[in-house]
């Protein structure tokens, strides 16, 4: 058993925390979300740091030796506050296109990824935060060899950006059952889509998609047609695991800040750290992101397994981080006072995206169902 | 015992409901319910209409223009504004402020600030919090040095709500550094409209705006603006903050806020069973609430006066918003975690506009228990006074 990260991976983390350090305060954050351009660079900056192919095994060009290798960045991006796609382009869509293209088209669009040079989008979850590609809002109609899309889904992140959106549409069956739907690539310049961008409370990119009769190619095809659920099951499990990474680093860095505002705040004559209610509150936070770490680490562990176990494991792990998560960012916020509600400190920045980490791919009510209904199907 | 209001105390409330049915302006109130921002001249505008119906001023008693209401008629308004979604933007004025001037103003005072109330001329906001006095107020340090006739104030004030729209102020300042922290302050109104005084804008959480940092600049204030005593202040803000003691349960604003998530939910295709019995266990929280509330009034009427167990209600009404504004927030899915401020105006909405502000409200809503003295503090209140540990 071995809990620890390997010495390359040691080093990645080491490097891009270094990176972060220098590039990404909350001020250059800012900066970014303001400036399109600033942020394309600073995109093609993590590209050249090997960030992006860290989420692409060496067969396909990039230099993953295992899926801890994207927990390391997610955790320093949650470290680090970084409001950058890396989840949705690299981790999510990108599993889809390892899984899900034919050879030759998977290397393209994967090498156009890698380079920093092309985004990507899920649109496949109507407005459920839940992952429920069962509800997609999207149809495909067949049309000769291929098929035309149609449909509107108001809320897509990262949609904003993304010169390539995976759909979720409905081939077969009707709404809720998860056969008949299908994943498609399409570019998002292709005639018949059109976006209305804005952006989400923690800052992070989206649009509203609208396709109309959008024609799509059999090749475009992601995975077996009207089987594209099942496929999403494991790119969700991928991006779900990253998520309680990034979770874990924000909640390790909100401790020891938490700790040390509390210790320089004098009311009262006494700084904060004096007042016990305030210490229990702080070692509640511990305890609660040492057994959120255990789990995200278990959940990496568990994504080249048994797809059953990686179900459970993840859908363990998420319960348990989307919880810790709000708690610790909740008592920081409440400790550091008015200050916490400030949109000068990066405490609540933290707090808000810890907040949309607990809704993400499944909210903690949706993991504990899953957990639960797969009781049966445990390894002995 | 009896569990009812009382004939006459209903029959106001029915004319409230009457009134806000007949008069609230349906675009407010829906702004106001969905978190929306009403500007300014529409404020004045709906305090011009509760004026001519005399209810501008609820707290006041009828010889200043108000309607000489018991504390009960007084929170029963509370309750029916909140749950109509009345705006209430300058609530500092007129609830705050003007009862002050009535209780420990000069005649002059009196006459000259009482009528710019009223008529919404004056917007007055509050200058307590510093940046080394927050939960602990009495160590606040914004300086008044006697000068001749005047006081020159120097300082900063820090999370001032609304300072952004008020054109007065009123400090709390410190005039001496002698004796006691508390026995130090005064109270003092000062014109915003002059060279010396700064505000600027603290954005918070989801980017909205309510709260600034006011800084005053060796800004000359006449000895005339100091109200009842040098050094009196603490009297005065006990009085000031006991007459909002019970506005912390928010029953009102919490019953909408209520109202709201049942609606959502009962509108569901599939309700969950663990997402029925957190709204129901919210709802009978809520409830419970509003008869201890009313449980605190019924007391003050038959003479007994409020006491510490208000904290029991300051601590349940920010706890209970919290709790709410998260289920509409869940209720609301995807749609209701965009950025308000990013969304394009003008011809089809993305999301509709009662989702457009539930995440900006659910992360503003964590001040509740950090604002008026924190949870942290309430409890203490609660153990030291009146459980005597």
């Amino acid at each position: 058993m071995d809990f620890n990260y390997s010495d390359d991976q040691r080093m990645l983390w080491d490097t891009l925390d270094r990176f972060l350090t220098d590039t990404h305060d909350l001020r250059q954050r800012k900066n970014l979300l303001h400036d399109p351009a600033a942020e394309t660079a600073f995109w093609r900056e993590l590209a050249e740091l090997g960030l992006i192919g860290a989420a692409f095994p060496e067969a396909l060009g990039g230099f993953s030796s295992s899926p801890a290798d994207v927990a390391v960045v997610m955790d320093r991006f949650g470290r680090h506050l970084v409001t950058q796609p890396y989840l949705y382009t690299a981790v999510l869509c990108g599993r889809l296109l390892i899984e899900g293209l034919p050879e030759g088209l998977r290397e393209e669009e994967i090498g156009a990824v890698i380079a920093g040079e092309s985004h990507l989008a899920l649109a496949a979850c109507g407005t459920h935060v839940l992952h429920s590609p069962q509800d997609t809002t999207f149809t495909a109609l067949k049309d000769g060899a291929g098929w035309r899309l149609s449909g509107r889904m108001p809320v897509v992140v990262n949609a904003d950006r993304a010169d390539r959106l995976i759909v979720a549409a409905r081939c077969a069956g009707i709404a809720g059952e998860r056969e008949g739907v299908s994943l498609f690539l399409i570019k998002s310049a292709a005639a018949g889509v059109s976006r209305r961008n804005f952006r989400m409370i923690d800052g992070f990119g989206a649009a509203e998609v609208a396709l109309e009769n959008v024609p799509v190619a059999r090749e475009n095809v992601l995975g077996t047609p009207d089987e594209g659920c099942l496929l999403l099951d494991v790119a969700f499990d991928h991006a779900t695991a990253a998520a309680c990474a990034e979770a874990v680093g924000a909640m390790e860095y909100l401790i020891p800040a938490t700790a040390e505002y509390a210790r320089n705040r004098v009311q009262y004559e006494a700084p904060l750290s004096r007042f016990q209610v305030l210490q229990h509150k702080m070692a509640d936070m511990y305890i609660q992101t040492q057994t959120a770490k255990s789990m995200a680490l278990v959940a990496v562990m568990a994504l080249d397994g048994d797809p059953i176990e990686r179900a459970r494991m993840v859908s363990a792990a998420k319960s348990q981080v989307g919880r810790s998560g709000k708690f610790v960012g909740y008592q920081a916020v409440q400790i550091h006072g008015g200050m916490g509600v400030s949109e000068e400190l990066d405490i609540g920045h933290h707090y808000i995206r810890l907040n949309i980490i607990d809704r993400l791919f499944g909210d903690t009510s949706f993991h504990l169902a899953r957990f639960g209904s797969l009781w049966q199907h445990r390894p002995a | 015992m009896d569990m009812s209001l009382g004939g006459t105390v209903e029959a106001l409330r029915s004319e409230f409901r009457a009134f806000f049915a007949e008069s609230l302006p349906v675009d407010y109130a829906a702004r106001t319910l969905a978190g929306g921002k009403l500007t300014k001249q529409e404020h004045n505008h709906w305090h011009s209409l509760l004026r001519e119906r005399g209810w501008n001023v609820p707290l006041w008693p009828k010889e200043y223009g108000g309607p000489g209401w018991g504390p009960m008629e007084r929170f029963l308004w509370e309750e029916e504004s909140g749950i109509a979604g009345a705006p209430r933007l300058n609530h500092v004025s007129q609830d705050l402020l003007g009862p002050v001037i009535i209780e420990f103003g000069s005649e002059a005072q009196k006459r000259e600030l009482l009528p710019r109330i009223l008529s919404s001329e004056d917007w007055w906001c509050q200058g307590f919090s510093e940046p080394q006095a927050g939960s602990d107020l009495a160590n606040l340090q914004m300086r008044a040095v006697r000068e001749g006739d005047d006081y020159i104030v120097t300082g900063t004030k820090l999370w001032t709500s609304y300072a952004h729209l008020a054109n007065k102020i009123f400090c709390l300042v410190r005039t001496s550094a002698d004796g006691p922290k508390q026995a130090g302050i005064s109270f003092l109104l000062i014109d915003m409209e002059q060279p010396g005084v700064t505000v600027s804008p603290i954005y918070t959480l989801g980017g909205m705006l309510t709260v600034n940092e006011v800084q005053i600049e060796e800004v000359r204030v006449p000895v005339g603006n100091l109200v009842g005593e040098e050094g009196g202040a603490w009297d005065i803000t006990r009085f000031l903050l006991g007459n909002e003691r019970l506005m912390g349960a928010w029953i009102g604003v919490n019953m909408a806020f209520a109202r709201q998530v049942r609606e959502r939910f009962e509108a569901r295709p599939v309700r969950d069973a663990v997402m029925a019995r957190r709204i129901a266990e919210v709802e009978t929280d809520l409830l419970a609430l509003r008869y201890t509330t009313y449980r605190v009034l019924a007391d003050e009427a038959s003479g007994k006066a409020p006491g510490p167990e208000v904290s029991v209600i300051k601590v349940r009404g920010g706890e209970i918003m919290q709790a709410l504004t998260e289920l509409l927030l869940e209720l609301g899915e995807i749609e209701s975690l965009v950025h308000p401020g990013t969304l394009p105006e003008g011809e089809l909405p993305i999301v509709p506009f009662e989702l457009q502000h539930m995440a900006q409200q659910y992360f503003d809503r964590r001040k509740l228990t950090i604002y008026g003295g924190s949870s942290e503090v309430q409890r203490n209140i609660i153990a030291r006074r009146l459980l005597k540990v």
